[in-house]
């Protein structure tokens, strides 16, 4: 306990010695917590924790807004009807994933193809990931978050360039942040929880950050110490997993997808509640406080499920990173150019 | 000349901003959507990285000459995911890949589109279907 850090490393090592052991089993996990639930009870672990253990995904919001669209209102969920269209949308793309060959004459655009994506199983009950505020939307930004630089990200046509600096930590391949690794994004959703006394681990595939989580009552580490995933601390509210993350280095990533968006601050707490609903789902939740970024807190959630066959894979990403090379390439080939231009004048 | 060439960019960069922000990164940056290219091409390697696997194929040009291309493609994990693995694509295959060039003008394209000669797309089924999919899934 003197040094705090040291344990915490030791630990990240022994979990990822059992990911190593049990990288295998995680489907057999799932099984086997799925029939306590089906009674209508909580699984446990042997210890006596409620068990939240496997790999779960948040696939199924993929493509939902964090911010509802204006003309929806207060409306949070889509009517039964509405849900019923949308299964036949989601029928339909997987019906055109699953065509052999190619539509004659089909047009190729500069968006991600088809194929990059993973898809959702059903459709997503939401308008929006945000919940709360009513009007499920961000909070305004303070004057002081208005100023802070926001990485450049996918949508830009003509980034800023000048260096890898100025590309985002997610296109860097070095973080999302704790809310862009869990938010549904194109591919790469997955979540596997392991568990050990004293201990919750999520594992998250893009990226690949494991953060490991004390559930043993010891205070946050001092305010000194600080990271880009920040320092978590859980405990059980019945058989809610509740994890309070504080001491982010901040101006790092955002509150959305792969933590685009504009950076929040080192007074950044997130508050996420982990609830099991059925055997093969569990209710996310995070509460997210900064008070340097936005005018109020506001709450995002949305489902985590299990799936027959879905695993993490491995997620090393700096050393093929070719796209980084080709960001920057690409920016000194369009300055050549307009350089040449200037000169035929 | 580019003028022309500027107006088109900035045409691309409004399609962009229609993609949502999580929808990966850095066609933008990377390729240049004046650049269309389609090849049909031999299999060399397939590198099995993240971010993005690349596909490299060698491309025999009317002259003869072969020159060698890397094409971009999905995230082996989403390969994987539907059904995809290392034996899928062997060398030797003959491919055909349509997509846009580096803007460094290097060798190098995102695959937008890639197809065996006969036309069958190479990457082809969903995730999303699994059998005996959890309770409360309407996709059985």
């Amino acid at each position: 306990m003197r040094h705090p850090f040291l344990m915490s490393i030791a630990s990240l090592v022994a979990v990822a010695a059992i990911f190593a052991l049990t990288a295998e089993p995680a489907i057999g996990q799932t099984a086997k917590a799925a029939p306590a639930a089906k009674n209508g009870t909580q699984p446990k672990t042997p210890w006596g924790d409620p068990d939240l253990q496997g790999t779960w995904t948040s696939d199924d919001c993929i493509g939902t807004p964090l911010n509802r669209p204006a003309n929806l209102g207060e409306k949070l969920y889509y009517t039964e009807e509405e849900l019923a269209q949308r299964q036949t949308q989601l029928a339909r793309q997987q019906e055109n994933d699953r065509q052999e060959t190619v539509t004659p004459g089909q047009r190729v655009g500069t968006g991600p193809p088809a194929h990059w994506g993973e898809r959702a199983r059903r459709p997503c009950k939401q308008t929006s990931l945000v919940v709360d505020p009513p009007n499920g939307r961000t909070p305004d930004l303070l004057p002081e978050a208005k100023t802070r630089r926001i990485p450049e990200g996918a949508g830009n046509n003509n980034p800023k360039a000048d260096s890898w600096e100025d590309f985002s930590y997610y296109i860097r391949c070095i973080t999302r942040g704790v809310t862009g690794s869990i938010f549904p994004v194109i591919y790469g959703n997955g979540q596997q929880i392991v568990q050990a006394p004293g201990y919750v681990t999520i594992l998250q595939e893009m990226v690949h950050e494991a953060r490991v989580i004390p559930v043993d009552g010891r205070p946050h580490a001092s305010p000194n110490i600080r990271s880009y995933m920040g320092d978590a601390r859980g405990h059980w509210e019945g058989n809610t997993l509740v994890v309070e993350t504080t001491n982010f280095l901040g101006d790092r990533t955002g509150i959305a997808g792969n933590g685009g968006g504009t950076p929040t601050s080192d007074a950044l707490k997130l508050t996420e509640r982990y609830t099991r609903t059925g055997p093969n789902e569990i209710r996310y939740e995070v509460t997210i406080d900064d008070p340097k970024t936005f005018v109020a807190p506001f709450k995002v959630a949305f489902p985590l499920t299990q799936e027959p066959g879905y695993q993490n894979f491995e997620y090393a990403c700096h050393e093929g990173n070719y796209a980084m090379f080709d960001s920057l390439s690409g920016a000194r080939a369009l300055e050549k150019r307009a350089a040449e231009a200037a000169k035929k004048k | 000349m580019r003028k022309t060439l500027v107006a088109v960019l900035a045409a691309g960069g409004l399609l962009l901003a229609a993609v949502p922000v999580w929808a990966h990164h850095a066609f933008a940056a990377e390729f240049d959507a004046d650049k269309p290219i389609k090849y049909k091409g031999t299999v060399t390697k397939m590198e099995w990285i993240n971010p993005h696997a690349w596909i490299h194929i060698d491309v025999k040009g009317e002259d003869g000459k072969v020159t060698n291309w890397m094409i971009e493609a999905a995230a082996p994990n989403s390969l994987l995911r539907r059904g995809f693995t290392k034996e899928s694509l062997l060398a030797g295959t003959e491919i055909v890949v349509e997509g846009f060039q580096a803007k460094d003008g290097s060798n190098r394209a995102n695959g937008s589109v890639i197809t065996f000669t006969d036309g069958r797309k190479l990457f082809v089924g969903a995730p999303a279907n699994d059998p005996g999919a959890a309770p409360g899934t309407t996709s059985k």
